[in-house]
C-alpha cells in the first residue's frame, strides 16, 4: 500500500518532469488560461450588449428622432440610419439584427388618433439575440412613444415592478461567460493532455517498459491524472484570481476553498475521460477524431451555454447522466455566484465523482489489451 | 567519369555537436563502395547529403557532376539516385500491399502503368517477393521488408543507389541473400554505383572500395585488401578497431569463460507450450525450453519470427495463449511483483524516458524497484560508474549515440541485481567496438553474478558466444545446442553456414527466392523507360500521394468511422441541444394578498409554457435559499393590497421580482417574458376598468428568414460550419506529420515529388471524406429537422467545397510546422476550437463582436462560410449573395497551401 503510494508519487514526479521540458505545451496552457480566457469571455457572449440596430425614417418628426435617439448603448449599439430600399439587403447581408422601420407620417397619424404600425424587423437567424433583442426593443419604443405623446405619465402605470437580478445584478455576461470559458479550457486541456500522454508512451513502448517493474497499471494511470491534474488545476485557479477577479473585474461571491476541491474532481473525471477515449484508439489520428466531437458536446451541452431545461428531454437525462461538464457547470454557478456551501452542491460532486470512478475501472480493466 | 561523388572540405552539425568536420573524400563510380565505423560517426549525415536529403551547411558536394547546393540540379538527380534511408522498411507504408508500396514508388517517377507493371513484375520475380503481392507490408518479415524496400528503390532504374546500413535487424540468411541480390543487380546494371553505409565488417569484406570513418572524420579509404595490408590485420574487424585512435585498440576481444554448472539446479527459465496468437495470426507456436540458472542463452531468427513476443510472455507482458512458463520453479502471473523484481529486460527499441535526463532515468527505476533509500544513491553511482556513463549523467537520452544509449538501458535492467535478464536485440545497429565492450559486461554478470541472460541477436559472432542457442523462425524453435553442437550436426565450418542450411531447409516451401532470379534479373534492363511529358509526370506524382493517402485511409477503418460518425452525432446532439428557446423557468410566487388579482396575475404565469409553477414561498429566506439551490429562476411577491390598489387607482402598487442572474442569457429572457405577461395583465385590468386600453400604435415584430422562430433552423446551419472546420483539420492534421514520424517522409525528399504535389495530393482524400459528410448532415437537415432550404444548392455546394479545402489546408498548416502528431492533434484543436465556437456567428452574430474579437474571427474561414450556409437555407441566396465569401474562401485554400509549403522543407537540417 504505502509502496503503491510512493511508486505514484515517483510517477508523477516523472510526468510533472517531462511536462516542464515541453515548452510548447507550456506556451500553450498559459496563453490558454489568460488571454483565451479574457477575450472569448469579453468579446463573444449571449449577452444582448451593443446589438447592431438600424432605423429607416420615413417621417422625419420630431417624433421619430426621439425614438431614434431613445435606441441606447449598453443595449443596442448606436442605430444607423438608412434608406428604405436598402433595408432588406443590409439585412440579408446580416449587417443589421434589428432593422426598426417608421412609416410615414407616423406623428402625424398618431396625433390625428389614426392607428399606425412600427416594424421590427428582426434577423432571426441570430436565435440567441432575436427574441430577446425584440422584446427589450418594443418596450423601450413604447415607453418613448408614452413619454412623448402624454409627458410625465409613463411611470404612471397601473404596476410597478421591481426587478432584482440575484447574484449578477446588472446581468453582465462576462461574469457568467469567464468562469464557463475556464471550464471550457480545463476540458480542452485536461482531455488532451492525458489521452496524448498515454498513446505517446504506447508509440514510444515506455509503458511496456514500466510494466515490467513491480508497477501497478493504477498507479500508471493514477500518476498521469495527478501529474497533470495538478497543473491544470494550479493555473485555473490562478487564472481564476488574476485574470477573471483581477483584470476582468468579476467579483467571486463564493468559497474559493470549496471551488478549488470541485474542481480538482473535475479535473480527475476529464483526465480518466481522457484515459479511456485513448484506451479505445490506436494512435493520434483515431484519437484526434474521437476527442473533438466529446469536446465539442462537452463544451456546448454543458448548460454553460443555453439552459439545460431548453434541451429535450431524452437529451437533458442523457447529459446528466454522461457529462461531468454539465454538473460542473452548475456546480460552478452556484458556488462562484449563489454562495452557496458544500451541503448545496454535494450531489454535483458525488455525480461527477461517480463518473471519474466509472472512466478509471474502464481504463485499468482495458489495460493490458491496450497493450498487445 | 571517375568518380560518383565528391566531397570537399564538407562540415555538418546539428544544434551543438558537429557530425562531420571538413571531409574531403571522392567516391569511385561503377563499383560497390563502403562507408564502415562506429555509431555516430557521421555516415548517415554523409549519405543524406549525396542522396540530396539532409540540407547542405558548409563545403561542396558533387554527385553524379551535379553540384547538390544547387536546387534545379537536385530536382534533375533525384530522378538518378536511389536513397534507401535506416531502420528496417521504415521508407515503407505498412498498411499497403507489397504491390500497392512498389506502385506507388513507380508513379513518384511518373511512370506510365504498363511500365510501372512491368517493372514490378520483374522486381518481384528478382527478389523472391513475387508469390506475396498482396500481403500488407507490415505483415512482412524483416528479410522480406528489406527486399521490398530495395526494390522500390530500384524501381526507376538508378544510376546511383545509396543504402544506409541495410542488413541491420536482419537473419543471416536474408543478409546472405540480400547481398547476392545485388550483386547480381550490379552484374547486370554495370553502371549503377552502390554507396553502402553499414556496421557488419563481415560484409564490408565484399566491398569494392572502403571509407572508414570515426568521429566526423575519414580515417582511412582504399580496398579490404589493401585495409588489411596497411594495418597487418588478418580481418577487417580487426584492421578497424586497430586504425581506431587512442585506447579503444587495446581492449578488442571478448572471451567467454567457461560456465560451473550446477547439478539438479531448479531451471531459472523454464518454457513449456507457449504459444500466443493474435486474431488469427499465430506468432508463437508452442514453444519449449529450459534454461539453467546463470546460463547466456541465445535467442536467434528473423525478424517477425516471434522471438519478442516470446520475451514479452516470460516477462509477464504479454499473456500467452496457451502453455506456461516459469521462474525458479513457479508460474509467471502477470501480478506477480516478486517476479518483477527477479527480471531485469530490456526491449528492442529505447523505451526510457527521452524526457528525463540519463541520471534521472536512473534514479526513477532505482526507486521503482524499490531499492532502499540508504543504498540507493550507492547504487546509482555504482552504475554509473560500471556501464562508463559518468560523461553523460546530465544528458538527455536522444541525444545520445546508439551504442551509449544500449548502454544506459542495460545499466537501467540490471539497476536492481535481477537474477534473469531478458534482452531483446540489445546490440542491433550498435558498432563493433560497443557491441564488444557490452558483452563483456553480459559475460561478467553471468559467470561473477550467476545471472541468467536470455538475449537475441542477429549477430553470428554474438551467437558463438552463448552458452547454448536456439533458432527460432516463423514463430517455432527449429533448434537448440550449444554453437559447437550445431555445426558439428550440420557437418558445416561455421554457425553462420549452419543457420543458413536449417533456414533454408524451413522456408523451401514458402519461397525459394536465389534460385532462378538472373534470367529475371537480366530481364529488367529491357523495360524501355517511356518518360512522360512535365506536366503528365506532376499530375501523376500527385495522384500518387492521392491514391495512398486515400488507400491507408481506408485501411483505417476506425479513423474513417469516426471521420464519418463523429459529424452526425455532432450534428444531432447540437440540433436537439442548443436551444434558446427558453422554457419552463422555474417559479414560484408569494402571494401575500390572496384577492383575485393576485391570483390572475399567477395564473398568467403558469399558463404559458415558458414558466413552470414551483410551490410558492413565505418569506425571502426561503426565496433566497432555493434561489441558491438553482431550484428558482424566478421569484414574485405580491404585496398586501395588490387587488385593491389596482382597482382604486391612487396608489401604485409595487411587485417584487428577483431573477436568478447567473445564468444572463436565461436571465435576460425571464424579464422578456415577464415584461410581457405585465403588460398583459396591465391590459387586462385597465379594460375591466373602462379606461382606453390600446393607444393608436402598434409595433409588430417580424421575424425574418426564421418565422418559426426555430433553434434548430439557425443553428444547423451554422453547426455545419463548426464541424466542416473541426473534424477535416483534424484529420489532415496528422497527414504530413504522421509520415515525419514513421519516416517515410524521407520517400518525399529523396524522389522528385514537389511540394505542391505532395501537399495537395494528401490533402484530396480529406476533402473527399469531408465532402460526404457535407452531404451526410445536409440529409440530416432535410429529413430530420426538416429544415426548409430556399437558396441555391450548387451555390452552396461550391462553397462547401472551398471550405472543407480550406479547413484541411488548416490541418495541413500545423502538420507542416508540428514534428510530432501529439503536438499537431493537440494545435489544431486549441487553434480551431475558440475561434470557431466564439467568434464565428455559431452563437454570437459577427456584426455585434467587438472591432478586435471580429477581426480575429474573419481570419478564420468560419467566419465567411458561416454567413454563406446560414443564407442559403434561410436567406434564399444564390450565387450572386456569396460571391465574396467564395473569393475569400479561396484565397483562403491559396494562403493555407502557401504556409504549409514554405514550412515543408524538401530537404532536412
Amino acid at each position: 500500500m504505502l509502496r503503491s503510494l510512493l511508486n505514484t508519487l515517483r510517477l508523477t514526479i516523472k510526468e510533472l518532469r517531462a511536462l516542464r521540458g515541453d515548452k510548447v505545451m507550456i506556451v500553450l496552457i498559459v496563453y490558454i488560461f489568460s488571454l483565451a480566457v479574457w477575450m472569448v469571455s469579453m468579446a463573444a457572449s449571449t449577452e444582448v450588449n451593443d446589438l447592431s440596430v438600424a432605423v429607416v425614417d420615413e417621417d422625419h418628426s420630431p417624433l421619430s428622432a426621439r425614438l431614434i435617439d431613445s435606441i441606447q448603448e449598453p443595449l443596442f449599439a448606436p442605430p444607423a440610419l438608412i434608406p428604405p430600399e436598402t433595408a432588406e439587403q443590409a439585412q440579408i447581408d446580416g449587417d443589421y439584427v434589428i432593422v426598426v422601420s417608421i412609416p410615414p407620417n407616423f406623428e402625424h397619424d398618431l396625433r390625428a388618433g389614426h392607428t399606425t404600425t412600427l416594424l421590427l424587423s428582426v434577423d432571426a437567424t441570430a436565435v440567441a439575440f432575436a427574441g430577446t433583442g425584440a422584446t427589450y426593443m418594443t418596450y423601450l419604443l413604447s415607453q418613448a412613444i408614452t413619454d412623448y405623446l402624454q409627458p410625465g405619465t409613463a411611470d404612471s402605470s397601473l404596476v410597478d415592478v421591481v426587478f432584482r437580478n440575484r447574484f449578477n445584478p446588472n446581468l453582465r455576461a462576462a461574469w457568467f461567460s469567464s468562469v464557463m470559458q475556464l471550464m471550457n479550457n480545463v476540458t480542452i486541456l485536461m482531455l488532451i493532455l492525458s489521452g496524448s500522454s498515454m498513446i505517446r508512451e504506447r508509440e514510444h513502448g515506455t509503458i511496456e517498459h514500466v510494466l515490467v517493474m513491480p508497477v501497478r497499471p493504477h498507479e500508471i494511470v493514477l500518476s498521469k491524472i495527478l501529474a497533470m491534474g495538478l497543473v491544470i488545476l494550479i493555473s485555473s485557479v490562478a487564472s481564476l484570481i488574476l485574470v477573471v477577479q483581477g483584470a476582468m473585474g468579476v467579483p467571486v461571491a463564493g468559497s474559493l476553498g470549496l471551488y478549488v476541491f470541485g474542481t480538482a474532481i473535475y479535473v480527475v473525471a476529464i483526465g480518466s475521460l481522457g484515459l479511456m477515449l485513448a484506451s479505445f484508439t490506436h494512435n493520434m489520428g483515431q484519437f484526434g477524431l474521437l476527442v473533438l466531437p466529446v469536446i465539442v458536446i462537452l463544451l456546448l451541452l454543458s448548460g454553460g451555454l443555453t439552459p439545460l431545461e431548453s434541451m429535450p428531454d431524452w437529451l437533458r437525462y442523457v447529459m446528466l447522466w454522461i457529462n461531468p461538464s454539465a454538473h460542473f457547470a452548475s456546480f460552478a454557478q452556484s458556488v462562484l455566484y449563489r454562495g452557496s456551501g458544500l451541503a448545496l452542491v454535494y450531489p454535483e460532486l458525488l455525480a461527477i465523482a461517480a463518473m471519474a470512478l466509472v472512466s478509471l475501472t474502464m481504463v485499468l480493466s482495458r489495460f493490458r489489451k491496450i497493450l498487445s | 567519369m571517375e568518380f560518383v561523388a565528391q566531397l570537399k572540405n564538407v562540415s555538418h552539425g546539428y544544434k551543438a555537436t558537429a557530425a562531420l568536420s571538413d571531409v574531403s573524400l571522392d567516391i569511385p563510380a561503377g563499383q560497390m563502395a563502403g562507408l564502415i565505423g562506429p555509431d555516430g560517426v557521421g555516415k548517415s549525415t554523409l549519405l543524406g547529403l549525396v542522396s540530396g536529403v539532409r540540407k547542405l551547411q558548409h563545403g561542396d558536394v558533387t554527385v553524379l557532376g551535379h553540384d547538390m547546393s544547387n536546387r534545379r540540379a537536385r530536382g534533375a538527380l533525384g530522378a538518378r539516385i536511389a536513397y534507401m534511408p535506416q531502420g528496417l522498411g521504415r521508407n515503407l507504408y505498412p498498411t499497403l500491399s507489397v504491390r500497392e508500396n512498389l506502385d506507388f514508388f513507380g508513379r513518384l517517377f511518373g511512370q506510365k502503368s504498363r511500365e510501372r507493371a512491368a517493372r514490378i513484375d520483374m522486381l518481384l520475380d528478382a527478389t523472391g517477393l513475387a508469390p506475396f503481392p498482396d500481403r500488407p507490408a507490415g505483415k512482412l518479415s524483416g528479410g522480406m521488408k528489406q527486399k521490398l524496400s530495395l526494390c522500390s528503390a530500384l524501381i526507376h532504374d538508378p544510376d546511383l543507389l545509396i543504402l544506409d546500413e541495410p542488413t541491420t535487424g536482419v537473419d543471416p540468411l536474408s543478409r546472405r541473400q540480400f547481398w547476392d541480390l545485388i550483386d547480381r543487380i550490379r552484374e547486370n546494371l554495370s553502371d549503377m554505383s552502390v554507396l553502402v553505409a553499414t556496421a557488419y565488417m563481415e560484409e564490408a569484406e565484399r566491398f569494392d572500395w572502403l571509407a572508414a570513418m570515426n568521429d566526423g572524420a575519414v580515417i582511412a579509404t582504399g580496398t579490404p585488401a589493401k585495409l588489411r595490408a596497411d594495418t597487418d590485420s588478418t580481418t577487417l574487424e580487426e584492421a578497424f578497431v586497430k586504425l581506431l585512435p587512442g585506447s579503444a585498440a587495446q581492449d578488442a576481444g571478448v572471451t567467454l569463460r567457461p560456465r560451473v554448472a550446477q547439478d539438479n539446479a531448479v531451471p531459472a527459465i523454464e518454457a513449456s507450450g507457449l504459444t500466443k496468437t493474435f486474431g488469427t495470426f499465430t506468432a508463437v507456436d508452442n514453444v519449449s525450453f529450459n534454461i539453467p540458472e546463470g546460463e547466456i542463452f541465445g535467442f536467434l531468427g528473423s525478424n517477425g519470427c516471434g522471438k519478442s513476443t516470446t520475451m514479452k510472455m516470460l516477462t509477464g507482458l504479454l499473456t500467452p495463449s496457451a502453455g506456461e512458463s516459469k521462474l525458479f520453479g513457479k508460474p509467471l502471473r502477470a501480478g506477480d511483483m516478486q517476479a518483477r523484481q527477479d527480471i531485469g529486460y530490456m526491449s528492442q527499441s529505447f523505451s526510457l524516458y527521452g524526457e528525463l535526463t540519463v541520471r534521472q532515468n536512473l534514479d526513477l527505476h532505482a526507486k521503482l524497484y524499490d531499492i532502499p533509500a540508504d543504498r540507493r544513491a550507492a547504487r546509482v553511482a555504482e552504475v554509473i560508474a560500471e556501464f562508463d556513463l559518468d560523461d553523460v549523467t546530465a544528458a538527455m537520452p536522444a541525444s545520445l549515440p546508439l551504442g551509449i544509449r544500449q548502454r544506459l538501458q542495460l545499466a537501467v535492467a540490471v539497476i536492481h541485481q535481477p537474477r534473469i535478464l531478458i534482452l531483446d536485440e540489445p546490440t542491433s545497429g550498435v558498432d563493433p567496438v560497443a557491441r564488444d565492450s557490452f558483452w563483456r559486461k553480459l559475460i561478467s554478470l553471468s559467470r561473477d553474478g550467476g545471472v541468467t541472460i536470455f538475449i537475441s541477436t542477429h549477430f553470428m559472432n554474438e551467437a558463438e558466444r552463448c552458452d547454448r542457442i536456439s533458432l527460432m523462425h516463423a514463430g517455432r524453435v527449429l533448434e537448440v545446442g550449444s554453437p559447437s553442437e550445431i555445426v558439428e550436426h550440420h557437418g558445416v565450418a561455421t554457425l553462420e553456414d549452419a543457420f543458413v542450411q536449417r533456414l533454408e531447409a524451413a522456408a523451401a516451401p514458402e519461397a525459394d527466392s536465389t534460385k532462378d532470379v538472373l534470367p529475371a534479373a537480366r530481364r529488367e534492363i529491357t523495360v524501355v523507360a517511356d518518360p512522360q511529358g512535365p506536366l503528365r509526370a506532376s499530375a501523376t506524382r500527385l495522384w500518387a500521394q492521392t491514391w495512398r493517402e486515400g488507400l491507408e485511409l481506408a485501411r483505417d477503418p476506425i479513423r474513417m468511422f469516426f471521420a464519418l460518425a463523429g459529424p452526425m452525432l455532432l450534428m444531432i446532439t447540437m440540433g436537439f441541444g442548443i436551444s434558446f428557446d427558453v422554457n419552463k423557468l422555474s417559479f414560484a410566487a408569494n402571494d401575500q394578498d390572496h384577492s383575485p388579482e393576485s391570483r390572475r396575475l399567477i395564473e398568467g404565469f403558469s399558463s404559458i409554457p415558458q414558466f413552470d409553477e414551483q410551490p410558492g414561498f413565505t418569506t425571502v429566506d426561503e426565496m433566497n435559499d432555493r434561489m441558491g439551490r438553482g431550484e428558482l429562476t424566478i421569484a414574485l411577491e405580491i404585496p398586501d393590497g395588490f387587488g385593491r390598489a389596482l382597482h382604486q387607482g391612487t396608489t401604485v402598487p409595487e411587485l417584487s421580482l428577483w431573477i436568478d442572474g447567473s445564468m444572463p442569457f436565461r436571465a435576460e429572457t425571464a424579464r422578456g417574458y415577464t415584461l410581457g405577461l405585465l403588460s398583459w395583465f396591465s391590459d387586462l385590468i385597465k379594460s375591466e376598468n373602462g379606461q382606453s386600453t390600446t393607444s393608436s400604435v402598434s409595433i409588430e415584430t417580424r421575424f425574418m428568414f426564421n418565422q418559426a422562430f426555430k433553434s434548430a433552423y439557425a443553428m444547423v446551419p451554422s453547426m455545419l460550419m463548426l464541424i466542416l472546420l473541426l473534424i477535416p483539420a483534424i484529420m489532415s492534421t496528422i497527414s504530413v506529420v504522421r509520415e515525419k514520424e514513421t519516416g517515410t517522409i524521407a520517400n518525399f525528399r529523396s524522389t522528385p515529388v514537389r511540394r505542391v504535389e505532395f501537399l495537395v495530393g494528401k490533402q484530396l482524400p480529406y476533402i473527399a471524406v469531408a465532402t460526404v459528410s457535407f452531404w451526410m448532415m445536409m440529409a440530416l437537415g432535410h429529413w430530420l429537422f426538416e429544415l426548409p432550404f430556399t437558396g441555391s444548392l450548387p451555390a452552396l455546394t461550391l462553397a462547401a467545397l472551398l471550405y472543407v479545402t480550406a479547413t484541411t489546408g488548416i490541418g495541413q498548416v500545423v502538420s507542416a510546422f508540428t514534428r510530432t502528431q501529439v503536438a499537431a492533434v493537440f494545435a489544431t484543436a486549441v487553434i480551431s476550437i475558440i475561434p470557431t465556437v466564439n467568434f464565428s456567428g455559431l452563437i454570437t452574430p459577427v456584426s455585434t463582436l467587438g472591432p478586435s474579437a471580429r477581426a480575429f474571427g474573419l481570419s478564420f474561414p468560419g467566419a465567411w462560410f458561416q454567413p454563406v450556409s446560414v443564407g442559403v437555407y434561410l436567406k434564399g441566396f444564390g450565387f450572386g449573395d456569396i460571391a465574396p465569401n467564395l473569393a475569400m474562401l479561396a484565397l483562403f485554400c491559396l494562403a493555407y497551401l502557401l504556409l504549409a509549403a514554405l514550412a515543408l522543407r524538401k530537404q532536412e537540417a
